[in-house]
């Protein structure tokens, strides 16, 4: 937790109304529900999920709503009909700022457990090709189950390193939503002195990140888009990491609007200055959107 | 990896969609249908250069249909999805009825549907929502849905 801390310490001064982040952290995670308006409608979605005794309220996001009080040990049948499918306000960010549109090539680089795919293939309709890839096999297990249980019939599931994806062809779009630390998530448990949703081990997830970052890159069309992101606060996994993309590709950073309102990225960070046009990402902090923390980038293959 | 199913084999899907539920093969027309893993899938169309990546294949599209016991069954998730496009052979339970299918694994039906057409699969509903389908015979509903979906309806009467 010490550690934690002291790092957030270091972005003091970067992040709007600090104070209020530390104690947000104190909260627990929100619970959020995406409607998936390829099997049902927003309208039926709400009656039924009313039906079930789900309490919720409308966020800026139509198809997102946030779960004031549901009983977690009910099961709703809206899960198993795959009219819902629970994920953070956040999350849906960079999708959004992705904007699939039918009959597009979209690539998921990293998609496990298939949150931002299915949104992806949702928000195309349910036409168009999606490649959704993951390395991990347990997490693909759920990446399955989610894509035939939300009723999707655009995507194709691959496995593989992502750094190492090789493919027959080039994509109009590209999500890379790399593994990360995870510190968006970190919430403070107080009564026992330690961090919830902490992740262990050691991992050189800059190295990893940055390779592919440049293999999503490398897989787009001439003109094409890429959207990097990350549920962490590090700017090294973050800015860092676009930074890198632009010394070693041609690839523009772009701005771009989502319907929540986010903080501009960091162009200097510990004595390392990053492109001015960094400042064109964007970091969504917990405490700001009452969601897991995110960085979200969009970048154009010139 | 998958393989495209031939016309014929096609066809013979087609044709038992629309003698058993009514759901017409026209709606059907941007979709393509591979065999992989002794189950037909459905697949959006793509452009004529496509070809499935080889390397690192896992699954394309939605789960659509099995054979079962020599009988075309269609899968749980494909009649969520396409089931609103059927008109004929449509059982609608109350939630009773369901829970009891569910927990015996059968459902004795006094019921006498014009729309069902003697024994085969048919679409169960609970209100306007469908749940997958079940296989009657002599009156006999047996229980064909999946086991999580089976389990989180059986719980519904701990939370009447």
């Amino acid at each position: 937790m010490a550690d934690f801390l002291a790092f957030l310490e270091e972005l003091r001064e970067l992040i709007p109304n600090f104070d209020e982040l530390l104690t947000h952290l104190k909260r627990p995670l929100p619970t959020y529900f995406r409607i998936n308006t390829l099997k049902t409608s927003i309208k039926r979605a709400k009656e039924t999920l009313r039906s079930e005794g789900v309490e919720f309220s409308p966020t800026k996001i139509p198809e997102i709503l946030k779960i004031e009080r549901f009983d977690a040990q009910r099961p709703l049948l809206s899960y198993y009909l795959g009219y819902i499918y629970p994920q953070a306000l956040s999350s849906a960010l960079p999708v959004l700022a992705l904007s699939p549109s039918e009959n597009e090539k979209v690539l998921d680089l990293c998609a496990a457990p298939g949150g931002k795919t299915t949104f992806i293939s949702q928000l195309m309709n349910d036409k168009g090709l999606v490649v959704a890839n993951d390395r991990k096999k347990g997490r693909i297990t759920s990446l399955l189950s989610n894509v035939k249980r939300l009723g999707i019939t655009n995507t194709v599931v691959t496995i593989g390193r992502g750094e190492h994806l090789d493919l027959p062809y080039r994509f109009h779009k590209v999500l890379v939503d790399a593994p990360c630390s995870g510190q968006g998530k970190y919430r403070f448990d107080e009564r026992h002195g330690t961090i919830k949703y902490m992740k262990r081990g050691k991992t050189n997830l800059s190295a990893i990140q940055k390779a592919l970052i440049k293999k999503g890159f490398d897989l787009l069309l001439p003109g094409g888009t890429l959207v990097y992101s990350t549920c962490t606060l590090d700017p090294e996994e973050n800015e860092g990491v676009v930074q890198h993309l632009i010394e070693k590709r041609r690839a523009r950073v772009m701005d771009f609007s989502v319907p929540i309102e986010g903080c501009p990225g960091i162009t200097e960070f510990k004595g390392k200055r990053y492109d001015e046009r960094i400042r064109f990402c964007k970091r969504f902090y917990p405490h700001k959107i009452d969601s897991v923390g995110f960085f979200i980038a969009k970048i154009v293959k010139e | 990896m998958p393989r495209l199913l031939r016309n014929e084999e096609r066809e013979l899907i087609h044709s038992f969609l629309d003698w058993r539920f009514g759901i017409k093969r026209e709606h059907f027309t941007e979709y393509d249908i591979y065999a992989f893993s002794r189950q037909a899938f459905l697949f959006r169309t793509q452009r004529e250069d496509f070809i499935l990546p080889r390397g690192h294949f896992l699954r394309c599209g939605l789960p659509f249909m099995r054979n079962v016991a020599g009988y075309l069954k269609p899968t749980t998730y494909f009649i969520q999805r396409f089931g609103d496009l059927a008109h004929k052979n449509i059982i609608t339970l109350g939630k009773e009825e369901l829970i009891e299918l569910c927990e015996k694994g059968e459902l004795a039906l006094d019921k006498n549907s014009k729309d069902i057409e003697g024994p085969g699969y048919v679409i169960t509903k609970l209100d306007e929502h469908v749940l997958g389908v079940n296989l009657l015979i002599e009156n006999r509903l047996l229980c064909r849905l999946p086991k999580a979906l089976k389990e989180a309806i059986k719980r519904l009467k701990k939370s009447q």
